[in-house]
């Protein structure tokens, strides 16, 4: 059953435009990433050029060739900033889709005439939503690889593997937000209501709970190079204690070691980094079972 | 019953309607709690330098200085954070307002009703844009007082006449950017089949101007491209990286171009130049900082009027029975 559900619901995002739109708006991204990483290294080579060029004329030494400091995979440093902001609000909105989209139909009602537990219904759900996740990230991954090869002319094994890390990660930091989409619609008694508290989360998660816990600005948390921030105000000394637990930013950290773009740290900070995002999907995981247990699927959300 | 008074009770209907969402309200909250939020973290390290910046000018003055250094401090700049979060949150509450302005005429049917009565297309977007212009100065009005009074009460520092002149202007330009994104939300809702695809399509056109545009234009300046800065990792001071520059403006036309097609950061350049968020604005009069806006002026403007009059057309062609919700 848990497979009737899942193929069902795959099917059903497949035939919807939003899920064209959003594969769309996902490879656009980080066909983006690819070209913002291409004009960002020939810009280096460029300003290198003309600095070198002027120094020697004034007799001065050469300036250090600044690819020392600049990786490989730093190519697609702006896709930790996408995925947050673009991965994640599509993914509030795929996560809406799958259970708003039967409760307007009127669907609910029927599903459960059959011989199908609640437990099973929501095991379909959940891994139909990180299939079709997992399907965006693939496809994205395939233009970032393209991007890698088109610009840096190859790949080694050892990057291969750290790409294919981030992505994984990425998927890990999308599967929680669709399981926010689903719970919404599962606590509240209209579809826009719902849509607009799962933004209303999104928004709180990727903008405000970084400037509470580091003090970053809503426009400083746009930018793939973050400089660091005073933290000294006994306020931040309070609130910084929390920002394990801020997990955009524990998301982008983690990202960095992996495509070795930030300072390297010992594997086991960086699998701290990764815990909180696991508990986090295990509460919401919880959450979506315990709620489609209680759900009146008797009523029609189709209202606004 | 006049034109006017049509447009009056359909502003009314608009506010009271909007009051009563809760999500709407719940959006609110969240945006005066992170405004109040940001201008406190800004605002906890300036009362300590204002009082070095006393003491200075007073030992100064005892000891009979005749030019005395001006204050490097400039108070508006505390609501930087604040005016962010209007920029990104607000410009995401101003789309759901327009969102369920046209949504709940949909879910309650009113919308042949209203039809039916002598009421044109174009009362009907004014009354509805007035109204939603009203819930914004609503909150606009209050994130600005929680920012003057923390100003004020925690940095120690009250704002002049002048200064409060120049931020009634940043606000007046922000409630013009919530109208135009208000426009926006009810125009995609209005003319799509299903109000939630609307809704996709206008968070999708706010993604697209309000993040990624800005992100892409700070992304290509050439001194981001390195932590701590090329220009540094090159050894260059600021007199080589001008001249290192000089070589490369067409790259920084095309940034700047890329910059320019987000309206949103035409509403950041103009509210951070009136609040003292850019040094180089600083010394500037009035007078001054208005010539060196005008362009973020016009597209504010031009912006907001044409979103109004897609949505004025948008009413004038929606069918009372169209979409569903």
């Amino acid at each position: 059953m848990i497979a009737t559900i899942f193929s069902h619901q795959v099917l059903a995002l497949r035939r919807q435009r939003v899920l064209l739109v959003l594969l769309g708006a996902m490879l656009l991204s980080t066909a983006l990433a690819g070209a913002l990483g291409w004009s960002s290294q020939r810009t280096i080579i460029r300003v290198f050029d003309e600095a070198t060029r002027q120094l020697a004329a004034t007799g001065a030494p050469a300036p250090p060739n600044p690819f020392l400091l600049k990786p490989h995979l730093s190519l697609l440093s702006n896709m930790v900033v996408y995925i947050p902001l673009v991965g994640a609000l599509f993914a509030v909105i795929l996560g809406h889709l799958t259970i708003a989209d039967e409760e307007s139909a009127g669907l609910g009602r029927l599903l459960f005439a059959r011989s199908m537990s609640r437990a099973q219904y929501t095991a379909g759900k959940i891994l139909s939503l990180a299939a079709v996740l997992a399907g965006l990230l693939v496809a994205s991954l395939l233009v970032s690889l393209a991007a890698l090869l088109l610009v840096n002319h190859g790949i080694s094994a050892g990057e291969l593997g750290r790409l294919t890390l981030f992505y994984a990660l990425s998927w890990a930091y999308l599967v929680p937000f669709a399981l926010i989409g689903m719970i919404t619609v599962l606590l509240t008694t209209s579809r826009s209501l719902a849509l607009l508290t799962g933004m209303g989360a999104w928004l709180v998660i990727t903008f405000a709970v970084p400037q509470f816990t580091s003090g970053l600005r809503p426009t400083q948390s746009l930018n793939p190079i973050i400089e660091p921030i005073g933290l000294s105000q006994a306020f931040f000394q309070a609130t910084a204690k929390a920002q394990p637990l801020s997990v955009v930013e524990q998301y982008k950290a983690a990202s960095g070691v992996i495509l070795d773009t930030t300072p390297h740290e010992a594997l086991t900070d960086t699998l701290l980094r990764i815990l909180p995002l696991l508990g986090f999907a295990a509460i919401l995981l919880v959450a979506a079972f315990a709620l489609v247990r209680t759900h009146d699927f008797s009523r029609s959300a189709s209202h606004e | 019953m006049s034109n006017a008074r049509h447009v009056l009770s359909l502003a009314r209907h608009e506010y009271r309607a909007a009051l009563r969402s809760r999500i709407l309200v719940v959006l609110l909250v969240i945006l005066v709690i992170v405004t109040a939020a940001s201008v406190y973290i800004a605002t906890a390290g300036y009362a300590s330098k204002l009082a070095d910046y006393d003491a200075y000018r007073a030992a100064a003055q005892a000891s009979g200085l005749d030019r005395i250094a001006p204050s490097p401090l400039a108070p508006l700049s505390l609501l930087r954070g604040g005016l962010e979060y209007l920029e990104i949150i607000g410009a995401v509450i101003a789309i759901a307002l327009g969102y369920l302005s046209i949504s709940r005429e949909r879910a309650n049917r009113t919308l042949a009703l209203l039809q039916s009565r002598p009421v044109t297309a174009g009362d009907r977007a004014l009354g509805s844009f007035l109204g939603a212009l009203a819930v914004f100065a609503t909150l606009v009005t209050a994130t600005a007082l929680v920012g003057v009074l923390s100003i004020g009460l925690i940095a120690h520092d009250w704002i002049s006449p002048s200064e409060g002149f120049q931020l009634l202007l940043a606000y007046l330009a922000a409630l013009l950017y919530l109208g135009a994104f208000y426009c926006l939300g009810a125009i995609a809702t209005a003319r799509a089949r299903s109000s939630a695809n609307g809704l996709v399509v206008a968070l999708g056109i706010w993604l697209l101007v309000v993040l990624v545009l800005p992100q892409i234009g700070d992304t290509l300046d050439a001194d981001n491209q390195l932590p701590g800065g090329l220009f540094q990792a090159l050894t260059l001071d600021r007199d080589g990286e001008t001249s290192v520059m000089a070589h490369f403006t067409g790259y920084e036309k095309t940034r700047t171009l890329i910059e320019d097609t987000s309206f949103a950061k035409h509403f950041e350049r103009f509210a951070f130049a009136m609040t003292d968020v850019k040094d180089r604005y600083r010394p500037f009069t009035l007078g001054q900082l208005l010539r060196e806006t005008r362009t973020d002026i016009i597209w504010l403007l031009s912006a907001t009027v044409a979103l109004f009059l897609g949505l004025r057309r948008t009413y004038k062609h929606t069918p009372s029975t169209g979409g569903t919700s």
